[in-house]
């Protein structure tokens, strides 16, 4: 099987989930069970096959296992697909995600498991597509087209207040995504290429006064999606009330769609406006930093916390990307990946407690220390990796982050330090108060530990945060040269005159991550 | 003249004569036996329907008849959907008016007779005959919205469609009347010539051209021509408020189109500021009106006038690339219509049909299947992919900006987020709601099935694959510039 489909990998990828979408949806209303089998077996499947891209990726920056063909020839638009540095481990982590959601939602589900398992398939689809896409229509498609399946998992399986949530999940995003699609247009007409190749198009000098008009409508599209302060109101509503595979993919993959979007189009299409407007993204993303933390700080609602906790830590990804050095970007793509990991093992966590005692109050917790030993080690560990402690994969990529980004403004390093104590802060506090001191509610004095099924979900976003955090150099060396080579190339394009602080960081990349 | 010789208007004539034979059957059925109404209109537009497609392939493409009547592929593309809106209409009809007690052959008839209208409008050269196509269409569609004459709604609705036509033909003709005297001829090439001499310009230029404007605002519901839209969708019997929403905007979008951006194409500088003003009106009323609405209905009547705002923003491009982009989003954006309309016609019973969204409630889990189809048919609505609306929308509003009119294509995505809220509020009651306790829906309809199927077809086929279709758009749009 492998060998036959080296040639269209990213193709079967993307369309093998929709092809069980499909083959679910057609089953019979009663066979919940067989979907529910059908839906994992597909994505592990893709988990599987994925496996070959990171056995085949080459270390080099040029995109690989690429496709086209032409798909409306009049208008220059092309079914193209490829993948580099950038987006290899970003379309890992989404197969790496969805058959653990899937398995994780296996009992807590228990209407219209059907549907469920479809739209979960056809979620993973639109993910894959975003990461893969070349062209900027069919990445606009693929975009645009994720809303759907997320706006049913949180409108039919979330919580009280789920209609709300969904109906601004979808408004919101899609008020980002059509100001991005008349940009699109603009910069079709603009550059004249009759082209909507991303590898063309970013090749092609714009009107720096028009740059910036696209850029910002760009940014605004990313900045909901990741979401930057002050565009990160639905998140909290999204994620409070979608149910844990809902929460886990949409903090796992969603919402690293933004710092994506930035890296691969808004900054190399609009280097000129993307460095102008950069101390902007930058102040955004320490101010999300500071903010998330502070209220997660004071949540007591443990999925709101760590809702919060991501506008945080997605922070220090935005900082990174705002720095635009290569160390900078490799330790955000790093901490995309991290909080992932991270993260979506937190919501998992937090979703276990819920089904246990259908609350999620920290108030309602405490000395499940002593009642959960293997929850409460796994807790603990988790919640280190998401507090960036030396050891585990988020130190990495703040570490990362942080120094790349020191040329780009002192100052707002300084301040982005703040957040990694105030992390350490609101996670231990919250880590106090649940697991440790005395057992003060009944209900919590027989709770069962981790089922057979939660610990095969967790042990391996467990052991993946520890071997990112040991081994980050397996995985930088892959992201690096793509990530050098788009610092190159934007550089190369932007004007010679530029102010002294952005030389110094240019100047700084030629040393690369290498020394680290 | 010979049969050849009428090949550009034997898809209507073959349509006519099915009406009358449809009429005949009726007359001669013994009482208390189905008359074979729906057999003879399918057999009658399949006919038509190969007559298009055989000139399509054969040497009578681009014909004309007397200067007055074409065939060219302008006109073949819109016969073609027109026939297929038909074909949709007939097929969602039977279990709806037997649900409504008006299983007659009178539906079947008019039916045949509007499209009759609606074919001539698409392929007419010349005002006179133009206005006659309109008044055609529109008299068979003033008796079809009133046919539930028990019902007082059906009544207003049928009584204001026809005072608003009536006065909308009014300003027609006089628009028809003052480019005749510019020009000294009702046919659009002569007017075209005339125009594009610059010997005709002025004043009365503008007069005549703002005339015909507002005859065919009232025909495609753009604001503010649109205020009987709501009351006349709602009150006419379902199957009808499809064809209306289909059929008519798809014919008299095409007469537009031949009549501005084929005719006065060399006066466009004068005439596309206020296509461009009309859509940005219908856009923002249409959608910010639909907001309101708790009836289906009445908010699918305001969404027909915010995508007849859509539509007009492609009108300030090119008139080629506007004219390709139109035909392309009629298309889909008739499918989608017939689907949702169908769709709420399928669950009447005994005369009652869900009217509110919450009377759609629970219909997710219900009836999974209808429901999957009504939503395909809202997300195209809303321009979100995998659908026709969204490739529909990308080439209007492409149109737009090509042309330098960014502001309008801003409007109309924006916009497009509005109409999401109303949209999703149908979805939301199908899938989010708890079932209400009035669910004993009808067992979906043979024919209504093939037509929702049909429909959903088209929405998602041209979504993947807009390809074909816009070729042949192009080629379209290319023969109206060939006047």
């Amino acid at each position: 099987v492998a060998a036959l489909s080296v040639r269209n990998l990213l193709s079967l990828l993307i369309l093998l989930p929709a092809a069980g979408a499909l083959i679910i949806a057609l089953l019979p209303r009663s066979a919940d069970k067989l979907g529910k089998l059908l839906g994992l077996t597909v994505s592990a499947a893709v988990f599987l096959l994925s496996l070959s891209l990171v056995r085949d990726f080459q270390p080099i920056a040029e995109m690989q296992f690429g496709e086209s063909v032409s798909w409306l020839p009049a208008y220059g638009i092309s079914y193209k697909l490829g993948i580099d540095g950038l987006s290899l481990w970003l379309v890992m982590l989404t197969t790496f995600l969805t058959p653990l959601c899937l398995l994780g939602s296996w009992s807590s589900i228990e209407r219209r498991v059907k549907e469920f398992n479809v739209f979960m398939l056809l979620l993973e689809t639109g993910m894959l597509g975003v990461f893969c896409a070349l062209d900027l229509f069919l990445f606009y498609i693929f975009w645009e087209a994720m809303l759907i399946p997320m706006y049913f998992l949180i409108g039919i399986w979330g919580h009280d207040n789920r209609i709300y949530a969904a109906v601004k999940f979808f408004l919101y995003t899609m008020f980002g995504s059509v100001l991005m699609l008349v940009a699109f247009l603009v910069l079709y007409r603009v550059t004249g290429t009759s082209s909507f190749d991303i590898q063309v198009l970013t090749r092609t000098t714009i009107d720096p006064a028009v740059q910036d008009w696209l850029f910002l409508a760009c940014a605004l599209a990313f900045a909901i999606k990741v979401p930057m302060w002050p565009f990160h109101t639905w998140l909290p509503d999204a994620h409070v009330e979608a149910p844990t595979a809902g929460s886990v993919i949409l903090a796992g993959v969603l919402l690293k769609m933004g710092g994506y979007g930035f890296l691969r189009l808004a900054i190399p299409l609009f280097p000129h406006a993307a460095q102008r407007f950069a101390w902007l993204l930058g102040a955004l993303a320490v101010i999300g930093i500071i903010y998330g933390a502070l209220v997660s700080l004071v949540q007591p609602d443990l999925k709101k916390l760590v809702a919060y906790s991501s506008v945080s830590h997605l922070g220090f990804v935005m900082l990174g990307i705002a720095a635009f050095s290569t160390t900078s970007i490799v330790g955000s793509v790093y901490q995309m990946l991290n909080h992932g990991i991270s993260t979506g093992a937190l919501f998992f966590m937090v979703g276990m407690l819920y089904e246990r005692r259908h609350t999620r109050l920290i108030s309602e917790f405490g000395g499940l220390k002593g009642v959960l030993p293997w929850f409460s080690a796994t807790f603990l560990m988790i919640v280190l990796s998401s507090a960036a402690v030396p050891g585990f994969n988020g130190f990495v990529g703040e570490f990362l982050i942080l120094v790349g980004s020191w040329r780009f403004s002192n100052e707002l390093v300084v301040l982005a330090s703040l957040g990694v104590i105030l992390a350490a802060a609101y996670l231990l506090w919250m880590v106090q108060r649940v697991l440790y001191g005395e057992v003060t509610n009944p209900k919590n004095q027989a709770l069962p530990d981790l089922s057979a099924r939660e610990l095969l979900i967790l042990a391996p976003l467990l052991a993946l945060a520890l071997v990112m955090g040991v081994a980050s150099r397996y995985f930088t060396k892959t992201i690096e040269p793509s990530i050098a080579a788009l610092v190159q190339q934007v550089e190369a394009r932007r004007p010679a005159q530029r102010p002294a602080g952005a030389r110094r960081a240019a100047s700084e990349d030629s040393r690369g991550v290498a020394e680290k | 003249v010979t049969l050849l010789e009428l090949t550009p208007v034997m898809p209507a004539l073959i349509v006519a004569i099915t009406g009358v034979l449809v009429l005949l059957a009726q007359a001669f059925t013994p009482k208390g036996r189905a008359s074979p109404s729906v057999p003879l209109s399918l057999a009658g537009l399949v006919a038509a329907v190969s007559v298009v497609m055989s000139t399509l392939s054969g040497p009578r493409r681009g014909m004309v008849l007397a200067g007055a009547v074409a065939a060219d592929d302008f006109a073949l593309f819109l016969q073609l959907l027109i026939l297929g809106v038909g074909l949709l209409a007939v097929l969602l009809a039977p279990a709806y008016l037997r649900a409504a007690g008006l299983d007659r052959g009178e539906y079947y008839a008019l039916l045949l007779f509007s499209l009759v209208g609606m074919l001539g409008l698409v392929s007419t050269l010349e005002l006179i005959s133009l206005f006659v196509a309109l008044e055609i269409m529109s008299v068979a569609l003033y008796a079809m919205a009133g046919l539930r004459r028990g019902q007082i709604e059906s009544q207003e609705s049928a009584l204001k469609y026809f005072v608003t036509g009536a006065f909308s033909s009014a300003f027609f003709l006089y628009g028809v009347a003052l480019l005749y005297g510019l020009s000294g001829s009702t046919s659009l090439a002569q007017i075209s010539r005339t125009v594009a001499s610059g010997f005709a310009s002025g004043p009365m230029l503008v007069l005549g051209m703002g005339l015909l404007l507002i005859g065919f605002g009232f025909k495609v519901a753009s604001v503010p021509f649109h205020m009987w839209a709501p009351d006349v969708y709602e009150g006419a019997p379902t199957p009808v408020t499809a064809l209306m929403a289909a059929g008519v905007k798809a014919a008299a979008f095409g007469a537009l189109l031949r009549v501005f951006a084929g005719a006065l194409a060399s006066a466009a500088h004068e005439w596309q500021p206020a296509l461009a003003a009309l859509a940005v009106l219908s856009m923002v009323i249409g959608n910010l009106g639909a907001l309101a609405q708790t009836s289906l209905k009445r908010m699918l009547a305001y969404s027909s006038i915010a995508h007849a705002g859509y539509v007009l923003t492609a009108f300030v491009a090119r008139p080629e690339a506007a004219t390709s982009a139109v035909l392309f989003y009629l298309v889909g954006y008739a499918a989608v219509n017939l689907g949702g309309f169908g769709a709420i016609a399928a669950l009447a019973k005994g005369g009652r049909e869900p009217i509110t969204f919450s009377d759609l409630s629970g219909l997710g889990e219900r009836r999974p299947a209808l429901a999957a189809a009504l939503t395909v048919f809202l997300i195209s609505l809303t321009g979100v992919p995998i659908s026709a609306g969204f490739v529909g929308k990308f080439y209007l509003f492409g149109a737009a900006v090509n042309a330098g009119y960014v502001s309008l294509a801003i409007v109309g995505v924006l916009m497009s987020v509005v109409s999401a809220y109303y949209y999703l509020g149908v979805v939301v009651a199908m899938y989010m709601k708890e079932p209400s306790l009035q669910d004993d829906w009808p067992p979906l309809p043979y024919g209504a099935a093939v037509a929702l199927l049909a429909a959903v077809a088209v929405t998602l086929g041209l979504g993947v694959y807009p390809g074909p279709l816009l070729d042949f758009a192009r080629l379209a749009a290319a023969s109206l510039a060939r006047l």
